[in-house]
C-alpha cells in the first residue's frame, strides 16, 4: 500500500515538475527539389531539442517543461507549406513557429505568423523583402543577403595585385538580387571596378555564353550569387571552357560537404564565404560549443553540418531563451523577449535588430587541398588566400 | 568576333545531347502517337543508372552507357506493355494524362531511394580540352555531340533499312495492314517505347557528365525535347538533329546578345510560333 | 419533381459551405479555399476541354494574369483589391481572346502543346518584367482573417457552376458539344465554330484569372513560378477528368474528393503523398476514363464490367 502510495507520489511530483510541453511548429521542405538543404532545418530542429529536452528543457518560473517538436513535410511546394502552418497553428496547437528553408518559401510562409500574431523565428532566408513589410513577429538568423561578399570585398581590396576588373553573376531570385544589389555598392565603396553584371535565370545548367563574356573581358575575379546546382554547373564549365579567374567566390555551395564532394578536386580554390565555422571559440549553453557540436553531428547524422544546421539550432535555442526570459508561453510577451534577446550560441553571438534580423559578418573561406580554410574575418587575414589562382591547365 | 564564334561552338555542342534527348520522344511520338510526358523522367533514371554503374562499378562512364541503354529499354518495354497498352487506343489525351501519373511515378521513387542530394558523373578527364584558333572545345561535350549523331543516323537506318524498322514503320502507318503481314503490335509498340527510353538513357547518361543529376530534372527535359520535336517535326529522326543544333544555337545567342534570362523566353517562344504557323514543325511536311 | 430535389439539395449545400467559417476551425477554411479555387480552375477548364473539346495545358497563364492584375495593382500602385482583380480579368480575357485567334486552330495534342508552349513563354516573360516585380515577384499588403477570402472563393465557384449549368442547356453548349464530336460537321451544320470557341476559352480565362487574383491576396506574395504554376494544369485536368469532364457537378466533385484525399495524405502519411497523384491519375486513366459522373450514371447497369468494358475498348 505504501509502496503504491510512494509509486503514485513521485510520479505525481516528477509529474508536475515535467510540466506541459511547449511545441514548436515547422513545415520544411523534406521532400522535392530542395530537400537536399531541407534536410538540414529538421535535424538542427531535432537535435536541438534533443539535446535541450536532455539538459531539463524550458525552465519558466519553477517548472521545467520539454519541448515537443512538430514537423511537416511541405515537399517543396509554397502553398502546401502555407496551408501546413496554418493547420500547425490551429489544429495541432502549436506555441511557436520556426521556419522554412529559402526566401520565397519564408515569404509566404511568415504572413500566416503574422497574420495569427505567433512569433516564428527562422534560420532559413535573407533576402531583403522579407525584412521591409513592417513585420513585427517575423525573426531570422540569417544575416543580411547584401553583405554576403562584406568580407571578400574588403580582402579583395587587400590584395596586390587588386583585381582590376571584377564579374557580378546572380540568379534572379530574390536572395541573389538583395546580395547583387549590396555587392554593387560594396565594390564601388572598395574602388573596385565591375566590368560584367548579369542575372541569369534560376536553375541554368548552361553558363557557356557568360564563361565566355568573362574569359573575353579579361575578368579578374568572378563573384557568382546563385544556388547550389548553378555553382556546380559554373565551375565544371569553366574548367572545360578554360577560363581562369585570377579569383572565384561564390556564396553558396563552398561550405558544404556535399558540394566539395560533388567537384573533388575541382572544388580547390574556389572562395565562398560563411557565417558560421565550427570552432571551439564559440561556446554554447547546450552543446559546449561549436567544434563539439559539429563532431556528434556527423557522428548522429553522417554527414557534416554547415551554417544552415548552425542557423536552425539558432533558431531554437532564440525561442527557448526568449520564453525563459518572457517567463511564459504568451505569444505577445514571447515575441517582445525575442526583440530583446541577447546571447551567445554555438551559432554566435545571436540578437536581432529592429526588424527582426540578426547581424552577423561573414568569414571569407576558401577551399584548400579539399578542406575548408578560413581566410578573412573582421579587418584581417586569417590565413593565407591562394591568389592569383593557377589556370586550369596547370593544376 | 572570337566570343560570338565560342558561344556559336558552344551552343552547337549543346544542341548535339539536345538532339539526342530528343530522339527517342520523337520516335515515340512519330510513330506510336504517344506524347511522353514522363520522358524527362526517363533520362533522369538513365541518369541515375550511370550514376551508379560509374561510382558503383567503376566503369568508365562512355562504357556504361550501353548498359543504362539496355536497362532502359527493359524498363520502357515493360511501361509500354504494362500500362501504355492498356490505354492507347482510347483517345489521347489519355495518353498524356497518363504518362504524367508515370513521370510523378518515377519522380517520387528516384527522390525515395537516391534521395534529393545532387549527384554527377565526374571522369577525370571531364575538364579536358582542345584549344582551335583561340577557341576552346571541351572534350566531353565534343563525345557527347558525335554519340547523339551516330545514334541518331544508326536510328535512321534502322528504321529504313532492317526488318524491324520496317516493321515498326508499318504499324505507324496501318496498324491493321501490319498485323495481316504478321507484324504483331503489341510486340512491336512494346520494342518502339523501349527504344525510345533506351535513347533517352543513353541522353542522361550523357547529360550526368555535363551537368547535375537529381530527381527533379525531368519536367525541364521533357519541355526541352518538346521544342526540338516540334521544330524538327515527326517524319524523320536526321531532323531531329537539326532541330537541336538549332536550339542550341538559338539559346546561346539569346544569352549572349539577350540576357541569360531571356533564353526561355527564346526556347518556348520558338515553340509556340511553330505551333501556330506551321503545325507540322519546321522542317516536316506540310500538314 | 426529381430536379426540385437535386436543387433544394445543392442550395443546402452551398449553404453549408457558406457557413463554414462559423462553425468550422480555421483549418477547414484554409483547406476550403484552396479546394474552392481549385475547383473553380477545374471548372473553368471543364469548358474548354469538357464541353468544346479542346484540352488546355495553359489554363496557368490566366491564373496567372489574374494573380499579377490583382499584384501590380495592389503592390506597385496601392489600389484596392477590386481594381487589381478587375485589372486581372481583363488581363485573362484579352489574352484568351488574342491568343485564342491564332491557337485554336490547332487541333488536338497540338493545341495541348502549344498552350502548355505559351505557360512557360509566360513564366519566361513575367520573369523579366521589372512592374511585376521580375523573379522576385512582388509583396502584396496583408489583410488578417481568411472569410473574406473562402466567401469569394465560394461564390466564385458558384458563379462558374452556374455558367457551366446554363452552358449546358443553351445553344452555345450544344455547339460546344456539336465542336467537340465532330468539328467539320458543326460547321457544315451552321454552327459558328471561331466565334463559339473563342468565346469558350474567354469564359475559361475569366473564372481562371479571377481565381487566380483571389489566391494572389489571399497568400500575399507572388512570383512567376508560383502565380504560373505548370503543376496547377495538371491538377485542375486531373480533377475535372476524374469527375467528369463535360458535366455540370463532375469537375466540382473531383476536385473536392482529390484534394481531400491530397490533403490528407500531406498530413499524416506524408512519404507516399507525393506519389498520390500519380498513381490517381494511372489508375482513373485505365478504369474510368470518362470520370466519377460517368461511373456513377453507369455503374447501375453494367456493375464491376464497368472497369472491364473500359480497358478492353481502350487496350491494343
Amino acid at each position: 500500500m505504501y509502496r503504491f502510495l510512494f509509486l503514485l507520489a513521485s510520479l505525481l511530483l516528477s509529474g508536475a515538475a515535467w510540466a506541459q510541453p511547449v511545441t514548436f511548429g515547422a513545415s520544411i521542405q523534406l521532400t522535392g527539389p530542395v530537400a537536399n538543404t531541407g534536410r538540414y532545418y529538421k535535424d538542427a530542429y531535432d537535435f536541438a531539442v534533443e539535446k535541450i529536452n536532455a539538459a531539463g528543457g524550458i525552465t519558466i518560473g519553477s517548472a521545467r517543461h520539454p519541448i515537443a517538436l512538430r514537423i511537416l513535410d511541405n515537399q517543396s511546394d509554397v502553398n502546401l507549406s502555407v496551408r501546413q502552418y496554418a493547420q500547425l497553428l490551429s489544429q495541432d496547437k502549436v506555441n511557436f513557429l520556426l521556419g522554412p528553408f529559402a526566401s520565397n518559401f519564408v515569404l509566404a510562409d511568415s504572413s500566416i505568423a503574422e497574420k495569427v500574431r505567433v512569433p516564428m523565428v527562422q534560420g532559413g532566408g535573407a533576402s531583403d523583402q522579407i525584412y521591409s513589410r513592417g513585420y513585427r513577429y517575423i525573426f531570422g538568423t540569417l544575416p543580411a543577403a547584401s553583405n554576403y561578399f562584406g568580407s571578400t570585398i574588403e580582402a579583395m581590396a587587400k590584395l596586390n595585385p587588386k583585381p582590376e576588373r571584377v564579374a557580378l553573376l546572380y540568379a534572379d531570385d530574390a536572395f541573389d538580387v538583395s546580395v547583387a544589389k549590396g555587392t554593387r555598392a560594396l565594390l564601388q565603396k572598395a574602388g573596385l571596378r565591375l566590368v560584367i553584371d548579369e542575372r541569369y535565370s534560376t536553375n541554368a545548367s548552361d553558363f557557356s555564353a557568360l564563361l565566355s563574356r568573362i574569359k573575353s573581358g579579361n575578368a579578374d575575379a568572378v563573384l557568382v550569387a546563385g544556388h547550389e546546382t548553378e555553382i556546380l554547373n559554373f565551375i565544371r564549365q569553366a574548367k572545360s571552357l578554360n577560363v581562369s579567374p585570377k579569383l572565384y567566390s561564390f556564396t553558396v555551395g563552398v561550405p558544404s560537404a556535399d558540394f566539395r564532394h560533388a567537384l573533388g578536386k575541382d572544388a580547390n580554390g574556389a572562395s565562398g564565404m560563411t557565417a558560421w565555422l565550427p570552432s571551439a571559440t564559440l561556446k554554447d549553453r547546450w552543446f559546449g560549443n561549436a567544434e563539439e557540436f559539429a563532431r556528434a553531428w556527423k557522428a548522429k547524422f553522417g554527414y557534416e553540418p554547415d551554417y544552415h544546421a548552425a542557423s536552425g539550432v539558432a533558431a531554437v535555442q532564440a525561442l527557448v531563451n526568449a520564453i525563459e526570459a518572457a517567463g511564459s508561453t504568451d505569444p505577445q510577451k514571447v515575441r517582445d523577449a525575442l526583440a530583446k534577446v541577447s546571447f551567445d550560441s554555438l551559432y554566435g553571438p545571436v540578437a536581432f535588430d529592429d526588424k527582426g534580423q540578426i547581424s552577423l559578418p561573414q568569414i571569407m573561406v576558401q577551399i584548400q587541398d579539399d578542406k575548408v580554410v578560413p581566410i578573412y574575418a573582421g579587418k584581417d587575414f586569417i590565413n593565407k588566400l591562394e591568389y592569383p589562382l593557377a589556370p586550369w591547365s596547370k593544376r | 568576333m572570337a566570343l560570338l564564334l565560342q558561344v556559336l561552338v558552344s551552343g552547337i555542342l549543346l544542341g548535339g545531347l539536345y538532339a539526342l534527348m530528343a530522339l527517342g520522344l520523337a520516335l515515340v511520338w512519330g510513330v506510336l502517337n504517344i506524347v511522353n510526358l514522363s520522358h524527362g523522367a526517363l533520362i533522369m533514371v538513365g541518369a541515375y543508372v550511370t550514376y551508379f554503374l560509374v561510382t558503383g562499378a567503376s566503369i568508365d562512364p562512355f562504357a556504361a552507357l550501353p548498359i543504362a541503354a539496355a536497362v532502359l529499354f527493359a524498363i520502357g518495354y515493360v511501361i509500354q506493355r504494362g500500362i501504355l497498352n492498356l490505354v492507347i487506343r482510347g483517345p489521347m489525351f489519355n495518353t498524356l494524362l497518363i504518362t504524367f501519373g508515370i513521370e510523378v511515378i518515377l519522380t517520387y521513387l528516384a527522390q525515395l531511394w537516391f534521395s534529393a542530394d545532387f549527384r554527377t558523373i565526374n571522369p577525370n578527364y571531364a575538364g579536358s580540352n582542345y584549344s582551335l584558333g583561340g577557341i576552346t572545345i571541351p572534350f566531353v561535350q565534343v563525345l557527347a555531340f558525335a554519340i547523339a549523331i551516330a545514334l541518331t543516323v544508326a536510328m535512321w537506318l534502322t528504321l529504313l533499312h532492317t526488318r524491324l524498322g520496317r516493321g515498326i514503320r508499318a504499324a505507324a502507318q496501318n496498324l491493321v495492314a501490319a498485323r495481316l503481314y504478321g507484324v504483331n503490335p503489341k510486340r512491336i509498340y512494346a520494342l518502339t517505347f523501349g527504344l525510345g527510353a533506351a535513347l533517352a538513357g543513353v541522353a542522361g547518361g550523357l547529360y550526368g557528365t555535363v551537368s547535375q543529376i537529381n530527381p527533379y530534372i525531368g519536367g525541364t527535359l521533357t519541355a526541352k525535347s518538346f521544342v526540338i520535336a516540334i521544330i524538327a517535326g515527326l517524319d524523320n529522326p536526321l531532323w531531329v538533329i537539326v532541330g537541336g543544333l538549332f536550339l542550341g544555337v538559338i539559346e546561346s545567342l539569346t544569352a549572349l546578345y539577350v540576357g541569360p534570362t531571356y533564353r526561355d523566353v527564346a526556347s518556348f517562344g520558338i515553340l509556340v510560333l511553330i505551333l501556330i504557323v506551321r503545325p507540322s514543325g519546321l522542317l516536316g511536311r506540310a500538314a | 419533381m426529381k430536379r426540385i430535389v437535386w436543387m433544394a439539395l445543392l442550395a443546402a449545400a452551398v449553404a453549408v459551405l457558406a457557413a463554414l467559417p462559423w462553425i468550422g476551425n480555421s483549418v477547414l477554411v484554409q483547406f476550403g479555399i484552396n479546394v474552392l479555387l481549385l475547383a473553380t480552375l477545374a471548372q473553368g477548364w471543364n469548358i474548354i476541354g469538357g464541353y468544346a473539346g479542346y484540352p488546355s495545358f495553359g489554363n496557368s497563364v490566366f491564373y496567372g494574369l489574374g494573380a499579377y492584375g490583382v499584384a501590380i495593382a495592389m503592390a506597385q500602385y496601392q489600389l484596392p483589391f477590386w481594381v487589381g482583380m478587375l485589372l486581372g480579368l481583363t488581363l485573362g480575357v484579352a489574352f484568351a481572346a488574342l491568343l485564342g485567334l491564332a491557337v485554336l486552330r490547332l487541333k488536338g495534342h497540338y493545341f495541348a502543346i502549344c498552350t502548355l508552349g505559351l505557360a512557360l513563354v509566360m513564366t519566361a516573360i513575367v520573369s523579366n518584367l521589372e512592374i511585376a516585380g521580375s523573379n522576385i515577384g512582388l509583396v502584396l499588403p496583408l489583410h488578417r482573417g481568411e472569410v473574406l477570402f473562402y466567401e469569394l472563393a465560394l461564390g466564385l465557384l458558384v458563379l462558374a457552376t452556374l455558367s457551366v449549368f446554363w452552358l449546358s442547356r443553351s445553344r452555345f453548349g450544344l455547339g460546344l458539344i456539336a465542336i467537340r464530336e465532330n468539328e467539320e460537321g458543326a460547321a457544315v451544320l451552321g454552327v459558328n465554330t471561331t466565334l463559339y470557341k473563342i468565346l469558350a476559352f474567354v469564359l475559361s480565362a475569366a473564372f481562371t484569372a479571377l481565381a487566380g487574383g483571389i489566391y494572389a491576396y489571399y497568400i500575399t506574395f507572388i512570383d512567376p513560378a508560383g502565380a504560373f504554376d505548370i503543376v496547377l494544369n495538371v491538377k485542375m485536368i486531373i480533377m475535372a477528368v476524374f469527375g467528369g469532364p463535360g458535366t455540370v457537378l463532375g469537375p466540382v466533385v473531383g476536385a473536392f474528393i482529390l484534394s481531400a484525399i491530397s490533403e490528407v495524405l500531406a498530413t499524416k502519411v506524408t512519404s507516399i503523398a507525393s506519389m498520390f497523384f500519380g498513381i490517381v491519375i494511372v489508375i482513373a486513366v485505365v478504369f474510368m476514363p470518362r470520370g466519377i459522373a460517368h461511373l456513377v450514371a453507369n455503374i447501375r447497369r453494367t456493375g464491376w464490367r464497368y472497369f472491364a468494358e473500359n480497358v478492353r475498348t481502350h487496350r491494343l
